[in-house]
């Protein structure tokens, strides 16, 4: 038996009906294991949802009687639209929606109803004037072929060369090329012709624009992509936090930036603390940021230490680090010590508050803030903010700020050293390196001009030593400071540079 | 369909998806706030003035007026030890033009609604400042640094033309390289005379502005309108700009300010881009400071709410004070009396006055706050502190909540919409105060939302509420030859035991000087009295 041209089309479209519709369950399964962590959990939902879906959208397809082939270009290109676009919403979903759970759900349905109603249509189509026997051999052969390709293409091809988003957008494609072939094949089945094939068209070109442009979306949407599984996800009021775990290996993130790698967090976190504890006896500290306790971990070595107030903006972080046993087990409940004081608030208010209302001031002050990625963090590097820290500081006190990298960011670090010079806190940059993080910047301060740190206190240390003590503080020659102004509460020119720094990176790095 | 509106189609589909249903948005609510024009009325009237009275009091000083003169009269003469003092506020709530008012989402400005942070050589206005823990304390070069919380915060300022905002407050996108020319020979102009002290010594621009050099002084014979052009300055956009700050600052035209209030305005406080200063904000605007001062004032029930003073015997020493509220009625007995209300108020009551009515003259501002389910954005540059539109008479919004912490992260906000209805002379301001007063609150409340609307296509879905403020004097206008012409010199003019103090007799409708006129009148009321050395008067102030 010969196949008319008609046939082999649709035949063709079985298989690629198929596998792109794999593919789009594929993608949502590897998306929703990416961004909500749990993935034997979310690839049963997945697959259980869009085979119900499918099954949902063949038994409608009873319903449609008569235009066959018009309803199925229609069909077809819905499927374009919204699989084409599926890992691009979803993306921006995660970024901007509380939850990414019904988007995500709402697209399998969405999906896996048209992929269900399309079958049966096609075998109706096919059918007309052949057997039912032979109909659905040849139908539902073509259709598992195309499941098998698609499970191949998937993990060997699509994901590791175009990644998520382009790959849902070739497949987009592929489905709206197949409605516009169908519409022209099938013109005189169509009772507006000229409208399908427009539609088609319409939806070929926005796809390959996509396609296009894919590269940028994609980088955009990188920044929720995690490089290992994602075992805990959370949306607070505030920010996103997301932990990883490979192997040993936990990393945080807050809105898609690393915070900390616990294999190599220690070398951060010591750099950060010691040097400004050198030759010091505290018995208060501050610690503004830092709500995963780390910071608290390394000033708990301070048997001295009678209390240690800690300002985090989210409660949400410092209940996950206070709770959550394979943090806690990084930060050696720190935040539960019963020296710690955990105060959930804006720094700068608290900090205002505090400055009003006691005379009572740290000995030392560990500032670990997000980077100043927008103007509320920026806030928390002005000269403004450093001169109420000058005020919360005994006369003999010592603070440290995380300045973000010299290297990566040498004007939003430079800017941070003249903005503290400024609100007349003594600045002394140093920088330390983190493999995971890169060369990473800090600043030492105090009300009172103190000599450079030279002999570390009598605490457990795995990174820092007295020969390396000096040593963290020499920049190289083409790290000298730039010609930056300082951070004013009224200008947040640090915001500017810091944007400025990161549209310079070749490649993305840095806590971001 | 283009880029805005597909944008605009999508975002309105999403509007009808939310709002489809049961749940239909209530229609804001809408109402006026701020000073009742019917007090006014009364006391044009003089419908107040006759009946029994109830009680008479004896006090050593009574201030007429809670806005920032009198609050700041009664803050200095508590600081002078001085207890007996009555403060008399026709309004049921205190603040005058800087006014707060509060919707459920915030609490907002009805009027002023800024400080910048005083230059250097204002050691009093600093005091206050220090007082009211603005100042937390000084640096190693004795400079103030202020608590943040008071600091309006970046960003501060956008505008919106042309579909877009952007940032700033001059309209460079598209300028010529002419005008982007004349934009810098403007600030190379205002450099020039930055910080600059006449040959008398004194600063050419001053705070408060009695002290400024004679040197300029001959430039508010003329308008700035004049002066720019006389300098070659063109530019629409620098003029725009410029149109923009006298609005903003005075209720007045560049064609309205006289040159030397333009300048004092660029100037006063050291050029914007060197003074290193601050703008001091609050939610509720200046009405922070006005309560501030009161609180320390400590007047308890001496300070008299919804009371109109309704008669002055400046010769006796004074006032017939009538209560609408319980319509009783008090005789005062001051040995001083400091009229830190408007002048043209005593103007009315007084059988003769030496300044002719109509010599100072005020400009209607309209101000309403908007709560909005959502913080507006608009394409372009990020929502600021002030934003501003190019077209039309208004001045745009001030976001009553953008300085609030981010642990207070609450949708919504509140907008302050600034609108002065400028005139061109008495009759011109009189339509506008008609106009002002006369229409209904559905028509103000339709005015603002189209404002807003303009800039903001589909705010109107957003909001919830629209408090409406008519100020028919709102602030003394600098016109040419106000400032140190013979008119303002006889307003200020004590006459026997009354003291006129608000801003207005200053010259320039400024928190800086209503601040000092009333602290001033204090001190001298204090000298007066034999509570103060005659000379404390120039130590302090000057």
């Amino acid at each position: 038996m010969s196949a008319a041209p008609g046939t082999r089309l649709l035949l063709a479209s079985v298989l690629v009906v198929a596998t792109c519709g794999l593919v789009y369950e594929l993608i949502a399964a590897t998306m929703a294991s990416y961004l909500l962590g749990d993935s034997v959990t979310q690839w049963s939902l997945v697959i259980g949802v869009y085979l119900s879906a499918m099954g949902l959208g063949s038994w409608l397809s009873k319903f449609v009687v008569k235009d066959l082939h018009a309803r199925f270009i229609a069909v077809q290109l819905v499927i374009a639209v919204v699989g084409g676009l599926s890992a691009v919403a979803l993306f921006y979903g995660y970024a901007y929606l509380a939850s990414v759970r019904p988007l995500l759900f709402s697209i399998l349905v969405i999906v896996g109803t048209m992929v269900g109603l399309e079958i049966p249509l096609l075998m109706r189509i096919v059918g007309e004037g052949q057997e039912l026997k032979d109909t659905v051999a040849r139908v539902l052969a073509f259709d598992y072929v195309g499941a098998l390709l698609a499970s191949l293409l998937f993990p060997l091809a699509l994901l590791p060369h175009l990644g998520l988003v382009r790959a849902s957008l070739l497949c987009g494609l592929f489905n709206a090329v197949v409605a516009l072939a169908c519409a022209r094949v099938f013109r005189e089945h169509l009772a507006r012709p000229r409208a399908a094939l427009t539609q088609a068209l319409l939806v070929c070109a926005a796809l390959a624009a996509g396609l296009l442009f894919g590269g940028r979306l994609e980088r955009l949407a990188e920044r929720e992509l995690y490089d290992a599984p994602v075992i805990f996800s959370e949306k607070t009021a505030y920010q996103r936090l997301t932990i990883t775990r490979s192997g040993e290996d936990i990393r945080l993130y807050i809105d898609g930036n690393l915070q900390f790698a616990s294999s190599d967090e220690h070398r951060y976190h010591e750099a950060l603390v010691h040097p400004a504890l050198a030759g010091a006896a505290p018995r208060r500290a501050l610690v503004l940021g830092g709500g995963d306790g780390l910071a608290v971990r390394e000033l708990l070595k301070y048997p001295g230490l009678e209390r240690i107030d800690l300002v985090d903006l989210d409660p949400g972080m410092t209940r996950l680090f206070g709770r959550d046993p394979l943090l806690v087990r990084i930060n050696r409940a720190s935040l539960t010590d019963p020296r710690v004081h955990v105060h959930n608030a804006d720094a700068m208010r608290w900090l205002e508050e505090h400055v009003r209302s006691t005379s009572e001031s740290y000995d030392v002050a560990v500032v670990d803030l997000p980077d100043p990625n927008n103007f509320s963090l920026g806030k928390l590097y002005t000269a403004s903010f450093y001169r109420l820290l000058r005020r919360a500081l005994a006369p003999s006190g010592v603070g440290v700020i995380q300045a973000t990298s010299p290297y990566l960011a040498p004007r939003s670090f430079w800017c941070v050293v003249k903005t503290l010079a400024a609100a007349e806190l003594h600045p002394r940059p140093y920088h330390a390196h983190v493999p995971s993080f890169g060369d990473w910047g800090f600043v030492l301060v105090s009300p009172a001009p103190r000599p450079e740190p030279t002999r570390l206190a009598d605490v457990p240390l795995r990174f820092l030593d007295d020969a390396l003590l000096p040593t963290l503080f020499v920049f190289p020659r083409d790290q000298q400071p730039p010609d930056v102004d300082y951070n004013r509460l009224n200008d947040q020119l640090l915001v500017h540079y810091y944007e400025e720094d990161l549209r310079a990176l070749p490649g993305r790095g840095g806590r971001g | 369909m283009n880029r805005r509106g597909f944008l605009g189609g999508a975002a309105g589909t999403v509007a009808a998806a939310a709002t489809c249903g049961p749940g239909q948005p209530a229609p804001p609510a809408v109402e006026f706030v701020g000073p009742e024009p019917e007090r006014g009325h009364h006391l044009r009237e003089g419908t107040w003035r006759e009946g029994p009275v109830h009680e008479t009091i004896h006090t050593d000083v009574a201030i007429v007026g809670a806005g920032v003169a009198g609050s700041a009269a009664a803050w200095r003469l508590r600081r002078a030890g001085l207890a007996d003092v009555h403060l008399f506020e026709l309004e049921d709530d205190v603040g005058g033009t800087a006014r707060g008012g509060e919707l459920p989402r915030s609490r907002h400005p009805l009027g002023a609604h800024y400080l910048p942070t005083p230059p250097p050589g204002c050691p009093a206005l600093e005091r206050l400042l220090a007082d009211l823990g603005i100042i937390l304390g000084r640096d190693r070069h004795g400079r103030p640094e202020y608590a943040p919380s008071a600091i309006a915060a970046a960003p501060l300022e956008r505008h919106f033309g042309r579909g877009r905002w952007y940032e700033g407050l001059y309209p460079a996108a598209g300028e010529t390289a002419d005008e982007a020319a004349q934009w810098t020979r403007w600030h190379d102009h205002l450099r020039h005379l930055d910080g600059r002290r006449g040959s008398d010594g004194r600063p050419l621009f001053a705070i408060p502005v009695s002290r400024s050099s004679a040197e300029l002084r001959h430039l508010d014979a003329v308008s700035f309108a004049d002066y720019l052009d006389d300098l070659g300055f063109t530019s629409a956009r620098l003029r725009w700009a410029v149109d923009y700050a006298c609005r903003d600052d005075y209720g007045c035209t560049l064609a309205q300010t006289s040159a030397f209030a333009g300048l004092h305005h660029f100037l006063a406080r050291g050029l914007e881009e060197t003074r290193g200063g601050f703008l001091l904000t609050w939610p509720e605007g200046n009405a922070r400071l006005v309560r501030g001062m009161l609180d320390r004032a400590g007047l308890g029930d001496r300070l008299h709410r919804g009371a109109a003073v309704v008669a002055v015997d400046p010769a006796a020493g004074e006032l017939l004070v009538h209560r609408p509220g319980d319509g009783r009625r008090l005789r005062v007995h001051a040995r001083a009396i400091l009229w830190a209300a408007p002048r043209f108020v005593l103007t009315r009551l007084l059988a003769a006055d030496p300044l002719a009515p109509g010599a100072l003259t005020y400009a209607p501002w309209l101000v309403a706050s908007v709560e909005v389910r959502t913080a507006p954005r608009g394409l372009g540059a990020r929502l600021a502190w002030d934003n501003v539109p190019l077209a039309g008479p208004s001045l745009g919004y001030v976001v009553a909540t953008h300085g609030e912490p981010a642990d207070a992260r609450r949708p919504g906000a509140v907008l302050t919409y600034y609108e002065p209805l400028c005139g061109d002379g008495p009759a011109e301001l009189a339509v506008q105060r008609r106009r002002l007063l006369s229409a209904d609150l559905s028509r103000w409340s339709d005015h603002v939302v189209a404002a807003l609307s303009a800039m903001h296509p589909g705010i109107a879905g957003e909001i919830t509420s629209v408090s409406i403020t008519r100020w028919g004097h709102a602030m003394i206008r600098p016109v040419p030859g106000l400032l140190f012409g013979p008119a303002l010199a006889r307003a200020r003019a004590p006459i026997d035991r009354v003291r006129p103090c608000a801003a207005d007799v200053a010259g320039l409708p400024l928190f800086e000087e209503a601040f000092y006129q009333g602290s001033s009148a204090a001190l001298a009321a204090l000298v007066d009295l034999g509570r103060a050395a005659p000379d404390a008067l120039a130590d302090e102030l000057l």
